[in-house]
């Protein structure tokens, strides 16, 4: 007699394809997405971790902050974002600037704010909450080339950071506040700030805005 | 003994071939391909909310823009892929699993972080500026085109019997890429905000829009088409393997996205970076027009296989069949032919709705393959 064969329940595995509940003839597939998967998110970043900086800043280098904007950066630090003068270019209200050394960093970042640079800040605290740091008091700052930015100093378990914000123009004020904005915000570990402070207010200092501004 | 007409064999062989009318399950707990997809997706979501949750509640104006921009922006693109899912069509959910994959695993469980790293392996290899001018195009088209393949991939796992063509890749691609498009294109609409410091949000969400949404007609959508169709050809699932022509594909569409990531680079700051965005699209165009005609050749031949008894049975006639398995021109062709354009379209729905039913039902009579048939014969 014949055996009637019936229909197959949904999803039925025949035996000969089972492996620990899964069905074998579905791993070529499953088990290459997933390594080419892996491979791409876990094997690039571990030949990020596994090549060093070697774009040490180096003497007489001159950083681009867009549209003739130059910042001079502080010798021996490893420069990971952003571009120097006669390379690439770099657009005033799009920068971005990273500049590191042991734990510390320094990021520069430019972007368009119709205001003063005191009320740049302060939208740049608001849009970012309220953080853990205890606040410092709000100053004042002025450059080589006659820029003043606006200086807030922070300290918290997180570490020390200052963040100082220019308009990138000096002359009247309906000019300045037309200009571009900067952003200048250095983190170090807490109580290490003071090894960087000369390099930084160096940094600072050299900061100089276009000459069409 | 029954004979079997040989055209009915045809027929059989087209609808067993191209897997039409197979129904599709995405729950399938003994898939190793459903659980890789639940861990991309599960990823994926993941760092999307660790990604926007930071400051969502600030940017909400931006993000909520953006979503509801971005979804009208959805709706001509599914109507214009939906006019492309023909001859032997995808059903819905697997095309919204392709989707999904694209716009959450895709471009959060790969892209981000894989693109992270290669960015920066990049600027350590040759620089900064030279990272500026390059990076992007040279780290996009690796990570986000196999990260979109990816899902193609694990379709061919969780509905082997459906995915079998050069054409089945293209518009499952297409449905990938435009997941990737739309939910990258959040991203930067967040980013945008975020750059700007909370700033006239919902005028940069506009922005974007506008730049994002006019580049996205011939972006992530279209390189994963052709991208995925060159996959397909190089699996050869529908029988008939061709590497070099998969491999060549696959490698246009990465080089399309080079050339559009890096379009700077390649203009090298003179006037050609206002031609090149234009430049770009048309050779784009013609090639994903022309990787579409030949991966339709499979699919127009299956669907003729699959009407053919119904033209000895006076129920198509030959212009129909060579319209509704042909080409735009062929369409064209018939609608001249029967000097009617809604009559043409009433029979091109009619007819593709009967070899749906035809497949469904495995070749056999059914009610519904009747049904289709009598509508057929009323329009007509």
């Amino acid at each position: 007699m014949a055996a009637d064969t019936g229909q197959a329940p949904e999803g039925w595995v025949p035996v000969e394809h089972r492996w620990l509940g899964l069905d074998r003839r579905t791993f070529a597939a499953g088990f290459t997405a997933l390594a080419v998967a892996l491979l791409l998110i876990y094997g690039f970043q571990g030949l990020n971790a596994a090549i060093p900086w070697h774009n040490e800043i180096r003497a007489g280098q001159v950083l681009d902050l867009g549209d003739g904007a130059t910042a001079v950066p502080p010798v021996g630090w490893q420069l990971e974002h952003g571009t120097l003068t006669g390379g690439a270019g770099a657009a005033p209200t799009s920068l971005q600037i990273l500049l590191a050394s042991g734990g510390a960093t320094i990021e520069i970042d430019g972007t368009t704010y119709d205001g003063s640079a005191d009320a740049f800040l302060d939208q740049v605290l608001r849009s970012e909450g309220d953080t853990a740091n205890v606040s410092g008091s709000r100053g004042s700052l002025t450059t080589d080339s006659g820029l003043v930015g606006v200086v807030e100093s922070s300290t918290g378990p997180s570490g020390d950071a200052i963040d100082v914000a220019f308009k990138m123009a000096v002359g009247t004020t309906e000019s300045v506040d037309a200009a571009p904005a900067l952003l200048v915000r250095v983190r170090t570990a807490a109580g290490q700030f003071e090894r960087y402070q000369d390099e930084v207010a160096a940094l600072l200092r050299s900061i100089t805005p276009g000459a069409t501004r | 003994m029954t004979v079997v007409p040989e055209e009915k064999l045809a027929q059989r062989q087209a609808i067993v071939e191209s897997g039409w009318g197979w129904p599709y399950r995405f729950l399938q707990p003994h898939n190793v391909a459903f659980w890789v997809y639940l861990l991309g997706v599960g990823g994926g979501a993941l760092t999307m909310l660790r990604y926007f949750g930071q400051a969502a509640s600030f940017y909400t104006p931006a993000l909520a823009g953006g979503v509801v921009l971005f979804a009208l922006y959805l709706v001509p693109w599914l109507l214009l892929l939906r006019h492309h899912n023909r001859f032997t069509k995808q059903p819905a959910g697997l095309l919204a699993t392709g989707f999904i994959w694209g716009g959450v695993a895709a471009t959060f469980w790969i892209a981000l972080p894989a693109n992270t790293a290669l960015l920066s392996i990049w600027a350590k290899i040759g620089g900064t500026s030279f990272a500026a001018d390059w990076g992007a195009g040279l780290t996009a088209p690796i990570n986000e085109e196999w990260g979109k393949a990816l899902g193609l991939v694990l379709l061919i796992g969780l509905a082997p019997r459906l995915v079998r063509s050069a054409y089945d890749g293209f518009i499952i691609g297409a449905f990938i890429g435009l997941g990737f498009q739309v939910f990258e294109d959040l991203l930067y609409v967040y980013n945008g905000a975020t750059q700007l410091y909370g700033v006239d949000q919902l005028g940069s969400s506009l922005r974007v829009f506008v730049t994002r949404g006019a580049a996205g007609i011939v972006s992530h959508a279209l390189f994963s088409a052709i991208f995925c169709a060159g996959l397909m050809w190089v699996l050869g699932r529908s029988g008939e393997r061709k590497v070099l022509r998969g491999v060549l594909t696959m490698l246009m569409a990465m080089f399309f996205h080079f050339a559009w990531d890096d379009m700077g680079g390649l203009a090298g700051g003179s006037w050609l970076i206002a031609v090149l965005p234009f430049a770009i699209a048309v050779i784009e165009l013609v090639a994903l027009f022309y990787v579409l005609r030949h991966a339709a050749r499979q699919e127009r031949f299956w669907m003729r296989e699959l009407l053919g008894p119904e033209v000895t049975a006076g129920v198509i006639d030959p212009a129909l069949l060579d319209a509704v398995s042909g080409l735009r021109k062929d369409r064209k062709k018939y609608r001249k032919h029967l000097h009617s354009r809604s009559k043409a379209r009433h029979l091109l729905e009619a007819a593709g709705d009967l070899a749906e039913e035809i497949a469904r039902a495995g070749g056999a009579d059914s009610p519904g393959v009747a049904h289709a048939r009598a509508e057929l014969l009323r329009v007509r």
